[in-house]
């Protein structure tokens, strides 16, 4: 048993592995596609192309070029910002944005799943119209639930400012990173908005209803047993594999609202490279934020093994 | 149910009401009636700048619905391809399929969509691409998934034993008959992502310091629509509040009929 529990482990990390070399790949290709090549998109100044053409390897195949940027990555170089910072390392520029969006999204993880466990529990097996009002709620796009609390709180505070009440608040009409409001303010648009919540919520409810109708249920029942142990455990399995798949979304979801609601952040430095055509740091953000995406994957799988052994011997 | 096919053949009829109505995006700027309520001349009241809502409106369904469908194409058109082929060969070519899947599903979808704009330039059908690209792998995983819980059903065995040819059984019996309920699906699915991306690009698109992306004034898009009024004083609150409103009943109607779909 302990010997399957390794290998299945062990199968994950290399998938883990496979799946952020193809990302880096991927991204690669997608900038060897682009019309004429990277360097032209930047500059017509042929001493400039000349550089660039070099600095990118951009006269060799794909394929050495993602090598030779995978073996930089593995040692910790992504490169240089090319116009955002220009000569910066992309690594000095990653690295503090990663840690502010790992608390957003980390953040949004557990208030969506905390949200939609206390909803589905609230709502199995009910006739209510609460899932479809969730759901309706939910779809809202996060953009739009960001302008509408962000507008909301300005108008209430400019209200109290008016009156006398408050002196005026540090996030009030100008960009405030630190906000510990604005933080609290993006986790909650994250975790609600695009349909975060509803999905999370309905897929938690057909589990609940499906472990609720599993034969050994109805043996704890007919026992006397109190079911909530035996259910928030069968649970775990289908809430990390719910999780490990949301955080892709948290992480796309980061490019939105950290822009929107200037929070900085691994999201709004993508935006910003992209509009500069930064193209090392955006590629650099990019194979991060798959890197994010997998690193969930890993973990949700892991936790699937680990709280049902059964799983590690699934064909 | 019947609503959402309601409220999506209101904005089919929107399109079709834009692409013969003639409405001059550039020319109509009236700043003597700005900011102007709900009037019989002006049925949504004006913009900032004089501009009739209700035209921009209509005008701003232009930017997601050719898009959407053409992006649903895409995606249904890589994602059924790819997953018919990894279910129906097997082996080292349904590895490899699964792989890419997983890795294009690895970049988060907007991501890949604004990787893609910044690289291929901003257009609405560069984005329609990307979008249906990125949707792909969600498709080409659940027509595998399909078709392996079908490769061998006993109508498919019994299709080959009556000398069916292969690519009849694949396209009409396995797709046809088995795939097209999930393919409106995605199809309906898609075209709300599409919507989405399309509004948020816009909507962040419409501020000076992070434009760049998106559908840019004067042409209107629900999203810059709602930008381009954010902050200004006394406004016309159907300016904002018209696409606001007009965004959050086609996404609730896009997904609720796929939902519907997915029920029966």
């Amino acid at each position: 048993m302990r010997r399957e529990l390794v290998l299945a482990v062990l199968a994950a990390l290399g998938a883990f592995v496979a799946a952020l070399a193809g990302v880096a790949l991927l991204l690669q290709i997608l900038l060897a596609s682009a019309p004429g090549d990277a360097a032209d998109l930047i500059s017509d100044d042929p001493v400039l192309r000349a550089a660039l053409v070099e600095a990118w390897r951009l006269d060799e195949p794909v394929l050495s070029r993602w090598l030779a940027w995978t073996v930089d990555a593995m040692g910790g170089d992504l490169g240089e910002s090319l116009t955002y910072r220009p000569g910066q390392a992309v690594t000095e520029l990653v690295l503090p944005a990663l840690a502010r969006s790992l608390v957003l999204v980390g953040g949004a993880l557990v208030l969506s799943l905390t949200g939609g466990l206390g909803l589905a529990w609230w709502t199995a097996g009910r006739r209510s119209a609460t899932r479809r009002l969730v759901q309706a709620l939910s779809v809202t796009p996060v953009f739009l639930l960001a302008w509408l609390l962000m507008a909301g709180l300005n108008e209430a505070a400019f209200g109290l400012m008016e009156g006398g009440q408050i002196a005026r608040p540090a996030w009030f009409a100008l960009p405030d990173e630190d906000s510990w409001l604005k933080t609290l303010l993006a986790i909650s648009v994250l975790a609600v908005g695009s349909s975060a919540l509803g999905e999370i919520h309905a897929a938690l409810e057909d589990e609940l209803l499906r472990i609720q109708r599993a034969s050994f249920v109805e043996a704890l029942r007919v026992r006397g047993v109190a079911l909530g142990p035996h259910l928030l455990r069968a649970l775990l399995a289908p809430l990390a594999t719910i999780a490990g798949g949301r955080a892709s979304f948290f992480v796309g979801g980061l490019v939105v609202v950290e822009t929107v609601l200037h929070v900085g952040g691994l999201g709004s430095l993508l935006w910003q490279a992209c509009r500069l055509r930064d193209y090392p740091l955006a590629l650099g953000i990019g194979v991060v934020a798959g890197a994010l995406v997998c690193g969930a994957r890993l973990a949700s799988d892991v936790a699937r093994i680990t709280v049902d052994p059964r799983l590690s011997r699934a064909p | 149910m019947r609503a959402s096919w309601l409220a999506l053949g209101l904005v089919a009829a929107m399109w079709l009401l834009a692409l013969v109505s003639g409405y001059d995006v550039v020319g109509d700027v009236d700043i003597t009636h700005a900011s102007a309520g709900p009037s019989a001349a002006h049925w949504l009241g004006t913009d900032h700048l004089g501009r009739d809502v209700f035209w921009r409106l209509v005008t701003g369904s232009r930017a997601f619905v050719g898009p959407g469908v053409a992006a649903a194409c895409v995606a249904l058109g890589l994602g059924l391809a790819a997953g018919a082929l990894a279910g129906w060969s097997g082996g080292l070519v349904a590895v490899a399929c699964r792989y890419v899947f997983t890795v294009v599903a690895s970049v988060p979808r907007f991501v890949l969509v604004l990787l893609a704009c910044a690289i291929y330039g901003n257009s609405v059908w560069t984005l329609a691409v990307a979008a249906g690209v990125a949707y792909a792998p969600t498709v080409g995983e659940e027509v595998y998934a399909r078709m392996q819980a079908f490769r061998r059903a006993e109508f498919v065995l019994a299709a080959e034993a009556h000398g069916v040819h292969p690519a009849r059984i694949l396209g009409y019996h396995l797709l046809w008959v088995n795939t097209s309920r999930l393919a409106a699906r995605h199809a309906l699915q898609l075209f709300a992502f599409l919507l989405l991306v399309e509004t948020t690009l816009s909507y962040i698109g419409a501020f000076g310091a992070t434009a760049g992306f998106g559908v840019q004034e004067p042409t209107p898009s629900w999203g810059n629509m709602m930008g381009f009024e954010w902050g200004v004083p006394d406004a016309n609150a159907w300016a904002t509040a018209a696409p606001a409103l007009a965004l959050w009943s086609v996404l609730v109607a896009a997904l609720g009929a796929s939902q519907r779909l997915d029920e029966r």
